[in-house]
């Protein structure tokens, strides 16, 4: 009887053991805001987001941030109006989690619920489509995010008594690396 | 005996696993945390507007400090708002008036036609006296709220802001110049005199001033 309990028990224990843990870290990204006004279209663009994956059980969850005030549209002025419609010294990071199964790397498209946290607020995109290009130990993914000002309850800019539009897509191309 | 036997072996064997994984003893990630339920609409809870950057509740989910992000970088600054909304309100006001000033100084350009030359009616010479007195005035309002709207520290200026704020050194100076000009002529000729001297200069100083606001107020409206 005691022979069977210790069978079972290292048979229940091995498997357990050796789950592996993967990890996953973001090596490079660039993050691209886009803003429409009937008399300006302009781009702002960061490079300093990071980010890492934890995977578990064949389940991994991700995390990137971004700090608020990387983000460059070429206007120095421009960027500090927009730290200050989306509370960027109140809320200085832009922060997005996902949960993805590990299978998705081979993947060429995936498509993710995102939790964002900016200016504040917390938004929920769902099926937000990547394209995903595996090299090696390293992937490339790309996608755009469909973020709207309403989403987290930013007052629209004005210029010369116009507002820009809601809609402020977010381009984002990412490469990751396992760890 | 066998019992034994087996039950040396079974910590044998776990002793040389652990010691492979020795995190395992540790391990914050055995039972992830269930998925909190979230509300598809894109309202915050009152919880996460004070913090901004709330960690993670499940134990296998990376959170803001593995990232590497510095205090610095992650920190609320409460000070820097306050700064960056005054700063913002007072540019507002700042652009909403210097496009209220480009009414009366297009209409004292205007009726400048009238106002010199060999005309010696006085009617259109005030009322571009009056006009351009109230152009000075909304200008001077103008450049106050520039002038006194905070800076940031540790900003660089970049892009059309700079073009913005070089034509300042133009229009500022102009707009002192041209009235003092401008009534040292209109006192010409209002003595019957033909305006000579440093005062025939007010017209050439109000057009390059003119063009140095108009340029200003483009720069920043259109995308060149």
């Amino acid at each position: 009887m005691k022979k069977q309990l210790l069978a079972a028990l290292l048979l229940w224990l091995v498997p357990v053991l050796f789950a592996a843990d993967n990890q996953w870290v973001l090596q490079q990204a660039t993050l691209t805001y886009h803003v429409s006004h009937p008399l300006h279209q302009t781009d702002g663009i960061s490079h300093a987001a990071r980010g890492k994956g934890v995977c578990h059980d064949g389940q991994c969850d991700f995390l990137i941030a971004v700090p608020v005030k990387s983000f460059d549209s070429g206007d120095s002025n421009r960027d500090l109006h927009m730290l200050q419609v989306t509370r960027g010294a109140e809320f200085p990071m832009v922060t997005v989690r996902s949960q993805l199964p590990e299978s998705a790397s081979s993947s060429a498209t995936i498509r993710a619920d995102l939790e964002i946290q900016f200016a504040g607020q917390t938004a929920q995109y769902k099926q937000v489509a990547f394209q995903v290009v595996t090299q090696g130990k390293q992937i490339q993914i790309s996608g755009t995010i469909p973020a709207t000002l309403s989403d987290f309850k930013i007052a629209p800019p004005t210029l010369l008594t116009m507002p820009i539009k809601n809609e402020i897509p977010v381009r984002v191309e990412m490469t990751w690396r396992q760890q | 005996m066998r019992s034994k036997a087996a039950a040396v072996v079974f910590c044998l064997g776990l002793g040389f696993i652990l010691t492979l994984k020795p995190n395992l003893l540790f391990a914050q990630n055995a039972n992830p945390a269930p998925a909190q339920q979230q509300s598809p609409a894109s309202n915050a809870s009152p919880q996460q507007d004070n913090l901004p950057n709330a960690p993670s509740s499940s134990k296998t989910e990376p959170s803001l400090e593995d990232l590497g992000f510095s205090s610095e970088q992650a920190q609320s600054n409460a000070k820097l708002q306050a700064l960056l909304d005054k700063r913002t309100h007072m540019l507002k006001i700042h652009q909403r008036m210097g496009l209220i000033t480009t009414v009366p100084l297009i209409a004292t350009l205007a009726l400048s036609l009238n106002a010199g030359g060999k005309n010696t009616g006085s009617a259109s010479r005030d009322a571009h006296v009056a006009l351009g007195a109230l152009t000075g005035d909304l200008y001077g309002i103008t450049a106050y709220y520039a002038i006194r709207a905070p800076r940031v520290p540790g900003t660089e200026t970049r892009g059309p802001i700079r073009f913005h704020k070089a034509m300042a050194w133009i229009h500022g100076p102009g707009m002192i110049l041209t009235p003092i000009l401008g009534a040292m002529a209109f006192n010409q000729k209002n003595n019957g005199e033909k305006v000579h001297g440093i005062a025939s200069a007010h017209g050439p100083v109000a057009i390059v001033t003119a063009g140095a606001f108009g340029a200003a107020v483009l720069s920043v409206s259109l995308k060149f």
